[in-house]
C-alpha cells in the first residue's frame, strides 16, 4: 500500500514539473482538432450550401459555374417548380401519413406490450417469439406480396397499405415491453384492479403515462422512418396528387422541372429545409434517444 | 370476472395480431408462392404458371445476381469503414479528459443533420451536384484548382461506387459518432483514472480500455449498418438512370429486385431475388452473432 | 419534450382535418392522364365548351408505362382518357385497356380516310380495331440555326443545307466545318442515333417477332463509330439530351469546360455554340417555343441522312371509364374537330395527321420561329415515307440499353466489343425470350 502511494506522489511531482510544457502541447493539439472539426463541418454543409445557393440562381448561371453568392431567381424558380409539381401537397401527404403511422404504431404497440407484460396467457411466448423472429426478415420479402395484397383488396393507390401495417410493429412492442419491465411496478396495476378499474382504463390512465418517454423516443424514429419511406409509396401510390414527398423528389428528375437546374435545387431545398428546422428544435431529444438506444 | 380477464389479453393483442398476419405473414408466403411461378405482376396470380424451382435454378446461376451482391457489399464496406474511422476519431477527441473540447452539442447536431434528410432528396441533390460538366462539385474543384479536368463521377464504375460510399458516409457518420460517444462516455471512470495512475499513455488507454469497452457497441453499429446496407435502394436508383448504370456497378440487390419486378415485369423472379436477399441476410447475421457470441464468451472468461 | 408534445398534437389535428378534407373533395367529371402538360390548353377549352370539370394528371415520361399499367390493370384510380406513346403502344393495344372505337357508338372507322396512314395503323389492335387515335404525325429532321449555316456553310436555305447532310459522310463533313469555325454540330452524341437505330430509321426491326432473333445490323452498329467520331473530333457540345445544358445550348453558347489534355490551352472560360439538333415535329413547340425561344426566327428544319420518327401521342377512352360519352367527346375534339385543330395549328405549329385541316393549311403555313419556313410540307412529305411495320414492342428499352453501351464506349470506359457483349447480356437478362446473336 505504501509503495503505491509513493508512485502516485512521484507522478504528481513529475506532472507539475512537466505541467507548463504539457499545457502548451494540449493547446496546440486542441487548435489542430478545432481546425479539423471546422473543415469537417464545412464539408458536411457544402452539399446543403450548394442546394440553397443554387436554388436562387437561374439555369444559365448554374451552368456557368459555382459561386457562394446567391442570385435573385428564387421566385422565378419557384414559379417554374410549382407549375409542374405541387411540393407542398407532397409535404402535407407525407406529414399526414407519418403522423397517422406514428399514432397507430405508438398506441397499438403500447397496448400489445401491456398485454404481454400484464398477463399470462396461452400462446404468449410463441406469439412474442415468433413476431420477434420475423423482425429479422427484411421488408423486401413481404413487399411484393403486400403489393399483390393491396391490389386484391382494392386499396392500391390509397394510403391504407402504408398506414395500416403500422399497427403491427414487433420492434416497438419489444421496446415498450422492456420499458414496462424496468420502470413499472406490477403492484400498481393490481391496486387499481382492486379499486375496480377496468383493464382498458388502467392501460389508458396508468400505463400510457408511464410509457410516455419510451413513446417519445420510439415515436421520433417511427416518424422519421415513415417520412423517409420511399419504396412503399413508390410501389403503392400512382396518382401524382397523392405522391409523398420522397416519391415526388424521385419523380422530379423525369419531369419538366428537370430542364431548369435552379427549380430542381429549389424543389429539393423545399423538401429538406423544413425538416432541418424541425430537427433543430428536437435535436436534443433525438440525440439522447440515439445515445440511450445504443447503450442498452 | 376471471373468465373475462382470461380473454382480455387476446382482445388487447388482437389488432396487432390481425394486422401482423395480414400485412406481414401472409405477404411473405405470397411472395414465396410467386417465386415458384412465372407471374408477370399483372392480371392476377391465376394467370401465372407454376414452374417449381426454375426461378431458384436461374438465381444460383445468375451472374447479375452475384454481381449485385458484390456491388452492395463493396459500396457498404467502403462507406462503413470511413464512417467508422471518422466517428471513432470524433468520439475519442470529444471524450478526451485532457482536451476538454467545447461545442459537443453543436457538432453532434451539425454532423447528424444529413441523416434526417430524406434519402430520395439526397439522391437527387447529389445526382445534380455530381454531374460531369455542370455539377457544382466539379465546377468548384476546378475553380479552386484542385482538378484541371472534370471527373465523370457517375459514368465510371469505381467512381460511381465510391460516390455512393462517400454519400453514405456523409449521411451516417454523425449517427455513428453519437452512438460511439455515448458508449465511451458510459465507460466506468474508475477504469480511466486507474490507467492514468498506472501511467498509461494515450494509445495504451485506447487499446486496452476504450476499445474493448465499446466493442459491443461497435458490433451493434455494424449490424444495424449492414442490415440497412443490404437493403440499399434509393441512392443507386436515383443517382443514375435507375438501371444501375454505369456498367451495372450501382445495381444493388434491392435495385435488381425492383427492376426485375416492376420494370421488366418478372414478378416471379423478383420474388426469388427477395428470398435470395433473405438468405444472404441470415448468413451475415449468423456470422455477426457468432462473432458477438465469441466475444461474450471471452468476456465471461476474463471475469 | 414540451415542444415535441405540442408539435405532435398540432400535427395530429392538422393531419386529421386533412384526411377529412380529402373526403369532401370535388370529384372531376373527367380525369385524363398523360405524360406531358400539352393537353392542358385543349382541356381548358373543353371545360369551357361543355361546362365540365376536367382533371389532368401528369405522370412523368420516364415512369409513365410502369406507373400507368398497374392502374389500368386494377382500375383503381384509373382515368377516363389516357394517352399512349409509340414506345409502348403495341403492348397496350392488345391489352384491352382502351375501348374499341371501331364499334358502336363510336364507329371511328368512318374517319380512316382523313388520317395519315402510318398514324392510323399504329392505333389498331391486332384484330384491326381502332383503340387509339392521334392528332399528329411525328417525323423528324434536323433543326439548325440559320445564322450559323449562313456563316459556315454559305447558305441558310433548308433545301441546300439538307442536301449537304443527306448522307452520313455529308453530315460528318458539315460537322468538320462547324468544328473548324468553333461550333458544335450537335449538342450530344445521341443525336446521331436518330439516323442509325431510331424508329423508322433502320430498315429492319430490332428483332424478328416470329423467331425472336435479335437483328444487329451494320447500320445499328455504326452508331458506335459515328458517336465516337462526334466526340473525338469535338463535333458535340457534351450536353446530354434533355439535360438543362441541352436546353440551354439552343439559346446560345454554353460552357464547354471539357478538360481533355489536348485542350489545355483553352482556359476554363471557353464556351461553345450548337449548330443543330435532330428532333421530331413536336419539338418545335415543346422544346423550342416553350423552353428555348431565345433565338426565335433564326431556326430552320431540314432532312438528315435518313428519315425517322420519334414519339407521337395517341389517345383513347379507358374501357372501364364511367363517363365514356364525355370521354369520347374529348378524344373527338382533340383528333377530329376541324375548328379546334385549325386553332391548335395556329397556336403550336404542331404537324397534324388530320388531312381535312392539313390540306387546308399546308400551303400557307409559315412559321415565324423557323424564319417563315413552311415546315408543314417538309414534315408531311417525311411522314409519307414512314413504314410502321419495323416497330417492335421493346424498341424503346432496346434503344436505351444500346445507347447506354455506346455512351460508355464514347467515354472510353469500354471497347466496342465489350459494349456489344454487355448489350447482349443486358438483353438476355431483361428479355429472356429474345435470342441474341451470341447464343
Amino acid at each position: 500500500m505504501s509503495a503505491r502511494d509513493k508512485t502516485i506522489s512521484d507522478d504528481a511531482i513529475s506532472l507539475s514539473e512537466k505541467g507548463h510544457r504539457q499545457v502548451i502541447q494540449v493547446n496546440i493539439v486542441r487548435l489542430v482538432i478545432y481546425v479539423l472539426l471546422g473543415l469537417l463541418a464545412i464539408v458536411s454543409l457544402i452539399p446543403f450550401a450548394m442546394m440553397i445557393i443554387n436554388a436562387t440562381r437561374t439555369n444559365g448561371e448554374i451552368l456557368q459555374g459555382f459561386t457562394l453568392i446567391p442570385s435573385n431567381a428564387l421566385m422565378e424558380n419557384y414559379d417554374i417548380l410549382i407549375s409542374y409539381v405541387d411540393v407542398w401537397r407532397g409535404f402535407l401527404n407525407s406529414l399526414m401519413i407519418a403522423v397517422l403511422v406514428t399514432l397507430l404504431n405508438s398506441y397499438f404497440s403500447a397496448l400489445t406490450a401491456f398485454a404481454f407484460w400484464a398477463y399470462n396467457f396461452k400462446g404468449k411466448t410463441f406469439i412474442f417469439g415468433f413476431s420477434l423472429l420475423l423482425m429479422m426478415v427484411p421488408g423486401q420479402l413481404s413487399m411484393l406480396g403486400q403489393y399483390e395484397l393491396a391490389s386484391n383488396l382494392g386499396i392500391l393507390n390509397t394510403y391504407w397499405p402504408l398506414i395500416l401495417p403500422a399497427i403491427a410493429a414487433p420492434f416497438t412492442v419489444f421496446f415498450f415491453r422492456q420499458y414496462l419491465y424496468t420502470s413499472m411496478p406490477y403492484s400498481i396495476v393490481e391496486a387499481a384492479r382492486i379499486d375496480g378499474a377496468r383493464d382498458l382504463l388502467i392501460f389508458h390512465r396508468i400505463v400510457l403515462p408511464v410509457l410516455k418517454p419510451a413513446i417519445a423516443t420510439q415515436g421520433i424514429f417511427t416518424f422519421i422512418g415513415s417520412w423517409n419511406n420511399y419504396m412503399g409509396p413508390l410501389i403503392m401510390i400512382r396518382t401524382p396528387s397523392k405522391f409523398t414527398l420522397p416519391v415526388m423528389m424521385g419523380a422530379l428528375s423525369g419531369s419538366p422541372v428537370a430542364n431548369n437546374l435552379g427549380a430542381m435545387y429549389l424543389g429539393i431545398a423545399i423538401s429538406v429545409v423544413p425538416i432541418m428546422i424541425a430537427f433543430m428544435f428536437f435535436s436534443k431529444n433525438i440525440i439522447s434517444s440515439i445515445s440511450s438506444g445504443a447503450v442498452k | 370476472m376471471l373468465r373475462q380477464r382470461k380473454l382480455q389479453p387476446y382482445a388487447f393483442i388482437a389488432p396487432f395480431l390481425i394486422v401482423f398476419l395480414i400485412f406481414n405473414i401472409y405477404p411473405i408466403f405470397l411472395t414465396f408462392y410467386f417465386s415458384l411461378t412465372n407471374y408477370s405482376g399483372m392480371g392476377g396470380i391465376d394467370n401465372a404458371t407454376f414452374i417449381g424451382l426454375d426461378n431458384y435454378r436461374r438465381l444460383i446461376t445468375d451472374g447479375y445476381f452475384y454481381k449485385s451482391i458484390l456491388n452492395t457489399i463493396i459500396i457498404w464496406v467502403g462507406g462503413f469503414a470511413v464512417q467508422l474511422l471518422i466517428a471513432l476519431g470524433l468520439a475519442l477527441v470529444f471524450s478526451d479528459i485532457q482536451l476538454k473540447l467545447k461545442g459537443l452539442g453543436f457538432f453532434r447536431t451539425l454532423f447528424y443533420l444529413p441523416n434526417i434528410v430524406t434519402v430520395a432528396s439526397v439522391s437527387i441533390l447529389f445526382s445534380l451536384i455530381l454531374d460531369w460538366n455542370y455539377g457544382s462539385l466539379n465546377q468548384l474543384l476546378m475553380q479552386i484548382g484542385i482538378l484541371n479536368q472534370p471527373i465523370n463521377w457517375l459514368n465510371n464504375p469505381a467512381y460511381a461506387q465510391g460516390s455512393v460510399s462517400v454519400i453514405n458516409t456523409w449521411m451516417w457518420f454523425g449517427q455513428t459518432f453519437i452512438i460511439l460517444y455515448a458508449g465511451i462516455a458510459g465507460i466506468d471512470n474508475d477504469l480511466l483514472e486507474a490507467s492514468f495512475i498506472d501511467g498509461a499513455n494515450w494509445w495504451q488507454r485506447f487499446r486496452y480500455i476504450t476499445l474493448p469497452q465499446i466493442k459491443p457497441i461497435m458490433l451493434y453499429v455494424m449490424i444495424t449498418s449492414l442490415i440497412g446496407g443490404l437493403q440499399m435502394f434509393e441512392l443507386p436508383q436515383l443517382l443514375t438512370d435507375g438501371t444501375g448504370s454505369p456498367q451495372g456497378s450501382l445495381r444493388t440487390i434491392v435495385l435488381y429486385l425492383y427492376n426485375q419486378s416492376f420494370l421488366y415485369n418478372n414478378f416471379g423472379y423478383g420474388s426469388t431475388i427477395a428470398y435470395g436477399l433473405f438468405f444472404i441476410t441470415v448468413i451475415f447475421s449468423i456470422i455477426i452473432f457468432k462473432t458477438m457470441y465469441a466475444d461474450q464468451v471471452k468476456e465471461g472468461e476474463r471475469r | 419534450m414540451k415542444y415535441l408534445k405540442n408539435g405532435f398534437k398540432l400535427a395530429s389535428i392538422a393531419s386529421l382535418s386533412l384526411l377529412l378534407g380529402a373526403c369532401g373533395e370535388d370529384k372531376p367529371d373527367l380525369t385524363i392522364m398523360s405524360f406531358t402538360d400539352e393537353l392542358q390548353r385543349p382541356i381548358d377549352k373543353f371545360e369551357e365548351l361543355h361546362d365540365v370539370n376536367v382533371e389532368l394528371q401528369i405522370i412523368p415520361n420516364e415512369s409513365y408505362r410502369e406507373t400507368l399499367q398497374p392502374i389500368l390493370e386494377s382500375g383503381e384510380g384509373a382515368p377516363d382518357v389516357f394517352t399512349g406513346e409509340i414506345v409502348f403502344m403495341q403492348q397496350w393495344l392488345d391489352a384491352n385497356y382502351w375501348e374499341d372505337l371501331s364499334s358502336d357508338p363510336y364507329n371511328v372507322d368512318e374517319w380512316s380516310d382523313d388520317y395519315v396512314d402510318y398514324v392510323w395503323d399504329l392505333g389498331k389492335d391486332s384484330d384491326g380495331n381502332v383503340r387509339a387515335v392521334s392528332w399528329q404525325v411525328t417525323p423528324g429532321g434536323i433543326y439548325y440555326r440559320r445564322s450559323i449555316a449562313e456563316e459556315v456553310l454559305g447558305t441558310d436555305d433548308p433545301k441546300e443545307v439538307g442536301d449537304m447532310m443527306s448522307t452520313m459522310e455529308g453530315l460528318m463533313d458539315v460537322g468538320a466545318k462547324m468544328s473548324e469555325a468553333g461550333y458544335a454540330l450537335f449538342p450530344d452524341e445521341g443525336s446521331i442515333s436518330k439516323f442509325t437505330s431510331a424508329f423508322g430509321a433502320n430498315e429492319e426491326p430490332w428483332f424478328d417477332e416470329e423467331t425472336m432473333e435479335l437483328n444487329m445490323n451494320e447500320q445499328r452498329l455504326s452508331y458506335f463509330d459515328y458517336a465516337k467520331e462526334l466526340r473525338d473530333n469535338q463535333y458535340s457540345a457534351l450536353a446530354p439530351a434533355w439535360s438543362p445544358a441541352w436546353y440551354q445550348s439552343f439559346d446560345g453558347p454554353i460552357p464547354y469546360n471539357l478538360g481533355w489534355d489536348e485542350l489545355e490551352d483553352a482556359e476554363g472560360e471557353s464556351t461553345i455554340e450548337v449548330f443543330g439538333v435532330a428532333l421530331p415535329t413536336w419539338a418545335l413547340d415543346a422544346v423550342f417555343k416553350q423552353e428555348a425561344s431565345e433565338n426565335a426566327g433564326d431556326w430552320a428544319v431540314t432532312n438528315g441522312p435518313t428519315s425517322y420518327f420519334e414519339g407521337g401521342t395517341w389517345l383513347g377512352v379507358y374501357e372501364g371509364s364511367e363517363n365514356k360519352d364525355l370521354a369520347f367527346e374529348f378524344v373527338k375534339m382533340m383528333t377530329h374537330d376541324e375548328e379546334f385543330l385549325t386553332e391548335w395549328v395556329d397556336e403550336t405549329g404542331d404537324v397534324l395527321s388530320y388531312s381535312p385541316v392539313t390540306d387546308k393549311v399546308k400551303e400557307d403555313i409559315s412559321d415565324d420561329f423557323l424564319g417563315g419556313q413552311n415546315h408543314y410540307e417538309f414534315f408531311l412529305d417525311e411522314a409519307d415515307t414512314i413504314d410502321a411495320s419495323t416497330v417492335t414492342p421493346y424498341d424503346q428499352q432496346l434503344n436505351d440499353l444500346f445507347g447506354t453501351q455506346v455512351g460508355l464506349y464514347v467515354d472510353g470506359e469500354i471497347t466496342k466489343e465489350e459494349g456489344i457483349q454487355a448489350f447482349y447480356d443486358e438483353v438476355n437478362n431483361s428479355f429472356p425470350e429474345i435470342i441474341t446473336p451470341d447464343n
